[in-house]
């Protein structure tokens, strides 16, 4: 899972945003001397013992994946896709470009869906991974290793309710307890893009325009949907912290967008459970996380005011890049974030 | 230089085709700069009455990146090699400053007449062929093209659509030249002038840049065109048919003379491919051959690929390609001993060394991190040159041409090619290390091709191979 916001708060020295000439370390790479690993390895091993005992077995994928497994509609955005290590490789002379695998769960749902054209459906699979993602960032680590875990086979909400209290716990075996929620559903968003009248290519394109950060977008949905309004803003300018808020949502769209039901009835499935389980969450149901392919919730803890753990569904994912057609959704977390949140100095 | 003197204002100016109405426009500014746009070899030139600013000439697509690095303070450009170079390395070096009165091309989409994106994209994997790879892979992302290769050419990417490639990405004045339809518009092209940002902030470039800012400008913005994204599911793959014609590649350019004399020593003969004129589809008088013309430097990528069975290339070609892609599975099949010259490392006559380890201690001599700055058209080698040398900490500076202006000041060694010398020794610079002889030579695929195909490129090779031998014993 991508966790773009994350904070990959421990920066390399990057003096220098000119000319790639910073001594013997790359730009946006850093070391982990003995003590940063021994965390790192205490945080690696609590993960990968909590998701097992859920039932999660881990899963590698390699490094260089093929550029073409990134670049259909419906996989990362165009933004991401600016700032991936694309490159050709040695026999590269066919125009096959390769990456440095931005991304964990688009290769992980590469290996899912290679097992299940083998298998010749698509089944049931909990895994788990603790490998690096690479991103160009104009500051900070373009290296983010990442621990996550991904569920396919399993349909909303009783998947997307397992992952947020496996989330929950993770983080409180590594120390991290004092957690909050952000809650989100593509669905929504989708909704009010459709009932606006937009066709698939607008869609797309406002979508884009969300991912820029271009806030006009529900001004402008607004101006082309007036029987929508009050729908559109509750549902982009209000942050809702109970199940209640879902409720106002429900009496707000449906009249004038009733193909939102399914996603409401996701989006409080996860609140309840979230609710039930004690963590303070934020419903922020218009908010769109930069990767094309989420589908349904999307969800990011935070913990001293950093976040920590991303995910979200994506059901058509698998499909898209190949494979079988099948439900999926997962988390992810920044090792070196969550060390950073834990601020015994190590790896700070 | 005395250390307090400030250093000249350098000012990178365009060769080719900019060079006279770039030149018509300086003088209209009053930055009168003798000899350029009169078809002057030379590569540096001062400025009238403009103490203190230095011109260089550079192929239109080094500029933008000499100005990044800030070798120099100002240049002009064109719009989309300007763009070429910040759509993939996003930086704040550059300060585009404006738009001159000169037209400039337009990039387009570009496939067979009657063709459409939606159709080639929805079809299975998309070929592409470009010279702009960065321009054009933004534009593929962003039109959301799920599967495709970029092939990276040299030059005339309109050459290789429809059978080579279903889409080119190239100007749009060569797309039509080739009969192509133009399916898109990808950038709009200008000719800028930019500066270096530190440079501005920090230096007093007025005597440069009063004059220059008071060129006509343009009113139009220009720039990469955002294109409306398809709705195109990934497809299967291509259905692949397998060739049954002998297609054969000849070069034009520089190339072609050796060429044709090659074959016409074997008694082979195309029409529409003699000297002085290259159709792009010359005709054999066997109707089992196809021949197409395109630039040498891409033949070796085109017969890896499969879509020749034999090409004529030269040596030095060969050697770069393979020196990025050892497995590609292009071989030289016979050597046609024309067009002979060595290539190698080249630094200043003014440096009196022997050995390149003895020039890299003088460079490193005050600074022992010094990197060193090796210049070539051909990257790929300048690369393994400069690994296979241990010259530690080195940058490749890849160029387009003029490529004899680079050393001393831009670059500390170039990998060139010299046929005698004197060229080098014109421009103060002498070959210090070769690399390799080249010549020309006949490349194929390293399996050789069942059936007909095998028998046809077995003559071939024969032929020439023979008329080569012949030729040299004849000249000696």
């Amino acid at each position: 899972m991508p966790t773009d916001t994350l904070n990959s708060t421990e920066a390399s020295a990057m003096p220098d945003r000119g000319m790639p000439d910073r001594g013997l370390r790359s730009n946006g790479m850093r070391d982990l001397g003995p003590a940063d690993m021994a965390r790192f390895r205490q945080i690696e091993r609590t993960f990968l013992e909590a998701s097992a005992a859920a039932g999660y077995r881990e899963v590698r994928t390699p490094t260089i994946e093929p550029l073409h497994l990134y670049t259909a509609a419906g996989t990362l955005s165009p933004q991401a896709l600016d700032r991936v290590y694309s490159f050709l490789d040695w026999d590269g002379w066919s125009g096959e470009r390769v990456v440095l695998r931005p991304d964990a769960t688009v290769a992980v749902a590469r290996w899912y869906g290679e097992q299940g054209g083998q298998q010749g459906a698509a089944s049931e699979a909990r895994v788990s991974y603790v490998q690096p993602v690479y991103r160009f960032a104009a500051e900070g680590n373009r290296e983010v290793w990442q621990c996550g875990v991904e569920l396919f086979g399993v349909s909303a909400p009783t998947a997307d309710t397992e992952l947020l209290l496996l989330a929950k716990d993770t983080l409180g075996a590594i120390g991290i307890t004092d957690v909050t929620c952000d809650l989100a559903h593509a669905g929504l968003v989708r909704a009010a893009f459709a009932a606006a009248g937009l066709n698939a290519t607008e869609q797309f394109e406002a979508y884009d325009r969300m991912l820029d950060g271009d806030a006009s977008v529900t001004a402008d949905l607004v101006a082309t949907h007036p029987q929508g309004a009050a729908a559109l803003r509750v549902l982009s300018e209000v942050d809702g912290t109970s199940v209640g808020y879902v409720a106002n949502l429900r009496a707000a769209m449906l009249p004038v967008m009733p193909e939102a039901a399914g996603a409401l009835d996701e989006l409080e499935a996860a609140a309840r459970a979230l609710e039930v389980a004690g963590v303070p969450f934020r419903l922020r149901a218009g908010t769109a996380r930069s990767f094309e392919y989420y589908s349904g919730l999307t969800f990011r803890f935070s913990a001293a005011g950093r976040d920590c753990v991303s995910g979200g569904r994506y059901d058509g994912l698998a499909e898209t890049i190949g494979g079988v057609a099948a439900p999926g959704c997962g988390w992810a977390a920044d090792i070196l974030g969550l060390a950073a949140i834990l601020g015994d100095g190590v790896l700070g | 230089m005395a250390a307090n003197e400030p250093r000249a204002v350098r000012v990178a100016l365009p060769r080719g085709d900019l060079r006279t109405p770039v030149a018509d426009r300086l003088r209209a500014a009053s930055f009168i700069v003798e000899g350029y746009g009169e078809g002057s070899r030379s590569y540096r030139f001062e400025v009238n009455d403009i103490p203190g600013v230095q011109v260089r000439v550079f192929s239109d697509e080094d500029i933008p990146i000499q100005v990044a690095l800030g070798h120099y303070d100002f240049g002009i450009a064109s719009r989309m090699w300007i763009d070429e170079l910040l759509v993939r390395f996003p930086n704040d070096s550059i300060v585009p400053l404006r738009r001159l009165d000169i037209e400039g091309d337009t990039l387009v989409a570009a496939g067979a007449p009657g063709s459409t994106l939606e159709g080639l994209a929805s079809a299975g994997v998309m070929r592409v062929a470009t010279e702009y790879p960065n321009i054009a892979q933004h534009y593929l992302t962003r039109l959301r093209v799920p599967d495709y290769r970029l092939y990276e050419v040299w030059a005339q990417a309109e050459a290789w659509p429809p059978e080579d490639a279903e889409l080119a990405i190239c100007t749009a004045s060569a797309a039509r030249k080739e009969g192509l339809a133009v399916l898109d518009e990808v950038h709009r092209g200008g000719v800028w002038l930019i500066a270096n940002r530190e440079a501005l902030a920090t230096r007093d470039l007025s005597a440069a840049l009063g004059p220059l800012v008071s060129l006509p400008g343009s009113s139009e913005w220009g720039g990469i065109v955002e294109p409306d994204r398809l709705d195109v599911r990934r497809a299967a793959p291509r259905a692949v048919e397998e060739r049954t014609a002998f297609r054969i590649a000849v070069p034009d350019g520089h190339a072609q003379r050796h060429t044709v004399t090659a074959l016409a020593q074997a008694g082979i003969a195309f029409e529409g491919y003699e000297e002085g004129r290259a159709d792009r589809h010359p005709v054999s008088s066997d109707p089992e051959v196809i021949v197409k013309v395109m630039r040498p430097q891409d033949m070796p990528r085109a017969v890896a690929l499969g879509h020749f069975d034999l090409a004529m290339t030269g040596r030095d070609w060969l050697r770069a390609f393979t020196a990025s892609f050892p497995a590609a599975p292009v071989v030289e099949l016979c050597d046609l001993k024309r067009s002979k010259y060595r290539m190698g490392g080249v630094i200043t006559e003014d440096l009196e060394v022997e050995t390149i380890e003895e020039a890299i201690a003088i460079w490193r001599k005050d600074d022992p991190e010094r990197p060193i700055r090796v210049a070539s058209e051909y990257a790929s080698l300048a690369d393994e040159y400069a690994r296979s040398r241990h010259l530690g900490k080195y940058r490749v500076i890849p160029i387009s041409g003029a490529s004899e202006g680079f050393v001393p000041e831009d670059a500390e060694i170039l990998i060139e090619g010299t046929e005698t010398g004197s060229t080098l020794r014109a421009n103060r610079l002498r070959m210090i290390d070769v690399i390799m002889e080249s010549t020309n030579c006949v490349i194929g695929a390293v399996e050789r091709p069942s059936g007909r195909r095998g028998e046809l490129r077995d003559q071939f090779v024969e032929r020439l191979a023979a008329a080569a031998e012949t030729a040299e014993q004849v000249t000696g």
